[in-house]
């Protein structure tokens, strides 16, 4: 598996998911688990650049995959564009839901240039926020969209 | 730079961290020898319990303990404590685990202790546990009635509380009134859900003797004395720190057995525990809220004024009574007269007990629910009356000139006194910002096309920010760096962000030179916590009144040193002058130093560039706002679509409008969850049928409208920032205004609200019940 750039094998129970394995194999913590029902979110990770709720994902099924992570966004101390974004749009609060954002809005972002305020909303329908009411992450996403040089 | 930070939109200091997925919430800390619990809960509603065997649980692959109430205490188990009561309520206490009765699901019973978190989860399928089910009652009416099962026997006829709350003569009022308008409304079982559940880690540390708990939580100094009266520790041993928390929303500021439970577990085995709630077990087992009825009779003279109103609110409180059990009715109660001048009240307050979860503040604690039952009920009398519902508002609420305005109302937190504010020029100002005789128009014109667009009125005053105190810490040190440790415990709110921008402007500081630290109770010996919307109000003046005596103690350094009075002393850039001397000069960091133990300092000085202030005050601030809400009801499906929203808000002076308007924004989606969707519902044996976040809808991003905030501003002289707290206001607004935007949209098919949520199946029958 290549998580976030760095090539690593390992060995793992059957059950285990792919978010537990991010998170306590290789402590990656900025993934985060809100409902592991698959309904929040929050634990989007994009498995071979497909945004996917890591806690539905068994980590055996990620063999031989690439998985991006919210620890892989950031270019060393300078923030990714999108996350430039929700920080100077206030598009979070106590931010356990934002990783998952993120990783949703980078997948959308990557593939769309200048979305509509309704496209922004129809791509963010997955995630969860129970802080912002969502008006300053969708401000967030059409901000990002121009920030971002892609 | 004088006041440059009050009222500056900036940037939240707290969001690098958390955008980088580096922030520390309590399930990403990891500890050598970590073990993991799990908790056996009852799957019945109301059971006797028999007999638990956990031997094949003990002997399961990973297992290190196991236990149930019996096997820590045969006899008297510590009960979790009610922290506010009234006079007439009875004791029904929940204990750290169920003994010989279980009372509702997902009621602790036993815990097992395991190696890993999996293994704790298998080995609980080993417990066996004897159970005679016994009837349930799930219904706060049906639980009144005298045949129905008894959940206590301290409280017969399943009452728990009974008082009533009344000013003036509200049955005079009424009898005399012209017209007398009779409803009952209900308001549904929902709660806060926030996207992290709840969690603990304890660990016992055999050097100090101490034992460390990081909780999810909101009051970690409350959390720490009933934990530690609870267990017989002494207090000064037990350290509860709140790391970074994923929302509150009032929920977290409980004690829940769990929270013995894990320290407990801790305790005995001499190794880390966690515990990290699912979210079944969330949904199950984390404070529920919100469900009332109301039956309500307000009188009216024919031109429109309210003369009384008279009330009997059933409150559903669940199996138990905890800490705030009490809060939601007091507050609903006291809050139901409002921003309205109705000098005759009285409401009648009953407490019931059903097999279902405890209930406990959320959110408005009590403020939505009146709220919503008021507005609803001025609709109504409005339509019968054949007022306009704007102009009958306006012609109820208390002027301007009435301020402050003594409503003769005491609930469990304070004595309700509408301080300041204009409750007609917010109202006046949605009208305007919504083109109200527009919208009208509109309607008109979209009905006879067969459309249901509609438009809900709703005005309310919320208790913004309760005492009695909340401490800060500020400290000056010898490289100019300002420490501020608060006995808050924010948990998304950016109270970081806004007391820095507090003590960075009494200091005359950069914001970067002040780290502010919270929630830890070995940094501060008193703090109150984060509910109530409190943290502005309270941290906010305990940090500026802090940073005010440092800078005073800080003059009289600079006097000292320059031989002069402190009254000659100026300040620029945040150094210390004499007056009329610009050349000699000295920093905060040169007076922190000076200011050293051993140093020489003015006669009587305590050493240290560093004060503690405790910001001590009963008397609470009201914050109010009108909400304007504009849906439209899809006929073929029920349906509704809110299409636009506007908020006048008034919560005094705003130390980061930013974060005021997230604030907001982020409440008014939470009440509209409730007025659309969302629901904690339990069919007949009290099984919860929402045990996951599908059945259990949150609003999402295709739900929200954009909402159009404008700001009055009355300052409060309550306090000395001149603020009033703002955290809850969205959501206590926005569940009246999307019912009443509903029932506007089809009223003109005769159809009428009553309760919520407002499914679209719900809405699709009322539309077809004809």
């Amino acid at each position: 598996m290549t998580v976030n750039g760095r090539q690593l094998c390992a060995a793992v129970p059957g059950r285990r998911s792919l978010a537990e394995f991010l998170r306590e194999d290789l402590g990656l913590t900025g993934t985060h688990l809100g409902c592991e029902q698959g309904v929040c979110g929050a634990c989007t990770v994009l498995l071979d650049g497909r945004s996917v709720p890591s806690c539905l994902v068994l980590a055996a099924q990620a063999d031989g995959c690439t998985v991006s992570t919210v620890e892989g966004l950031a270019d060393g101390d300078k923030l990714h564009p999108i996350q430039a974004a929700f920080w100077q749009e206030h598009g979070l609060q106590c931010g356990f839901c934002t990783p998952g954002f993120l990783m949703t809005v980078y997948e959308f972002l990557l593939s769309t240039h200048g979305p509509t305020e309704d496209e922004v909303r129809r791509a963010l329908a997955g995630n969860v926020c129970r802080c912002t009411g969502y008006q300053n992450i969708i401000k967030a996403v059409m901000a990002a969209d121009l920030m971002w040089e892609r | 730079m004088g006041s440059s930070m009050m009222g500056a939109r900036i940037r939240r200091r707290e969001d690098p961290q958390l955008l980088r997925g580096e922030a520390n919430f309590v399930d990403d800390l990891k500890l050598p020898g970590l073990l993991h619990a799990a908790i056996l809960r009852s799957p019945h509603g109301h059971a006797a319990i028999k007999a638990i065997d956990l031997s094949a649980t003990r002997a399961a692959p990973g297992v290190v303990d196991a236990f149930c109430l019996a096997d820590i205490w045969p006899e008297n188990p510590p009960a979790i404590p009610v922290l506010v009561g009234v006079e007439s309520m009875l004791q029904c206490p929940q204990y750290p685990l169920a003994g010989q009765r279980a009372r509702y699901v997902g009621e602790p019973v036993a815990i097992v202790v395991a190696n890993s978190r999996a293994e704790a989860e298998d080995a609980l399928e080993l417990a066996r546990v004897e159970y005679t089910v016994l009837p349930a009652v799930v219904d706060a009416q049906a639980a009144l009635h005298p045949d129905a099962p008894c959940l206590h026997d301290s409280a017969p006829g399943n009452i728990c509380a009974r008082w009533t709350q009344a000013t003036g003569d509200a049955a005079g009022a009424i009898a005399a009134a012209d017209i007398v308008i009779t409803e009952r409304f209900k308001m549904q079982r929902y709660t806060a859900v926030p996207l992290e559940t709840r969690g603990i880690l304890a660990t016992p540390d055999a050097v100090s003797g101490e034992l460390t708990i990081w909780v999810s939580g909101q009051w970690p100094h409350t959390a720490r004395g009933i934990t530690a009266a609870m267990l017989g520790l002494e207090e000064r041993r037990v350290r509860v720190i709140q790391p970074d928390v994923g929302g509150g929303f009032g929920v977290k500021a409980e004690i829940y057995p769990e929270d013995v439970l894990i320290p407990l577990a801790a305790t005995r085995l001499g190794r880390p525990v966690k515990w990290i709630e699912d979210r079944r077990e969330h949904l199950l087992g984390i404070a529920h809220s919100r469900e009332m009825t109301f039956d309500m009779e307000l009188g009216l003279r024919r031109d429109g004024s309210i003369l009384g109103l008279r009330v009997t609110i059933i409150s559903d409180h669940g199996a138990y009574l905890r800490t705030l059990a009490m809060v939601n009715p007091s507050l609903a109660a006291t809050g139901l007269t409002g921003p309205y001048d109705i000098p005759n009240y009285s409401a009648e307050v009953i407490c019931a007990l059903t097999n279902k979860s405890v209930c406990s503040p959320y959110r408005g604690a009590g403020a939505p629910e009146a709220t919503f039952a008021r507005e609803r009920l001025l609709d109504v009398a409005a339509r019968q009356i054949g007022m306009d519902p704007a102009a009958f508002r306006l012609k109820n609420l208390i002027p301007p000139e009435a301020m402050p305005y003594a409503t003769g109302l005491t609930s469990v937190e304070a004595t309700v006194v509408l301080d300041s504010g204009n409750f007609p020029a917010a109202l006046r100002q949605a009208l305007l910002l919504v083109d109200y005789d527009g919208f009208r128009a509109r309607q008109a014109q979209a009905r006879s096309e067969g459309r249901m667009p509609g438009l809900g009125i709703c005005m309310y005053t919320q208790l913004a920010a309760v005492g009695p105190h909340e401490s800060a810490e500020v400290r000056v040190d010898g490289q100019g760096n300002v420490t501020v440790v608060s006995g808050a415990a924010p948990g998304g709110q950016g109270t970081a962000t806004s007391l820095a921008q507090v003590v960075a402007d009494q200091l005359d500081v950069p914001m970067e030179k002040v780290r502010v630290s919270f929630a830890d109770t070995a940094r501060i010996p008193f703090g109150t916590g984060t509910y109530a919307s409190r943290n502005a109000v309270m941290a906010g003046s305990a940090a500026m009144m802090a940073a005010k005596r440092v800078r005073a103690k800080a003059a009289q350094m600079a006097a000292h040193l320059f031989e002069c009075s402190p009254d000659d002393i100026e300040w620029q850039d945040g150094d210390a002058r004499i007056v009329g001397m610009p050349g000699k000069s000295c920093s905060l960091a040169n007076l922190a130093q000076a200011a050293r133990p051993g140093g020489s300092r003015p006669e009587g000085m305590e050493p240290g560039l560093e004060i503690r202030h405790y910001f001590e005050t009963h008397a609470v601030p009201f914050s109010y706002a009108a909400h304007l809400a504009e849906v439209e009801v899809d006929p073929a499906t029920g349906g509704v679509k809110v299409n636009r929203y506007i908020v006048v808000n008034d919560c005094g002076k705003m130390i980061n409008p930013m974060l005021v308007e997230g604030q907001v924004v982020g409440g008014i989606a939470q009440g509209l969850g409730g007025a659309l969707f969302e629901e904690l519902a339990y069919d007949s044996d009290g099984d919860l049928l929402t045990t996951d976040l599908f059945s259990y809808r949150l609003p999402g991003t295709l739900d929200m409208p954009n909402v159009e905030i404008s700001h009055l501003i009355s300052p409060s002289d309550l306090n000395p920032l001149g603020v009033k707290g703002v955290g809850e206001g969205g959501a206590i607004g926005s569940h009246g205004a999307i019912a009443n935007a509903v029932e506007d949209a089809i009223a003109h098919t005769g159809a009428r609200v009553h309760q919520t949520p407002l499914r679209p199946s719900v809405v699709w029958a009322l539309l077809n019940a004809g």
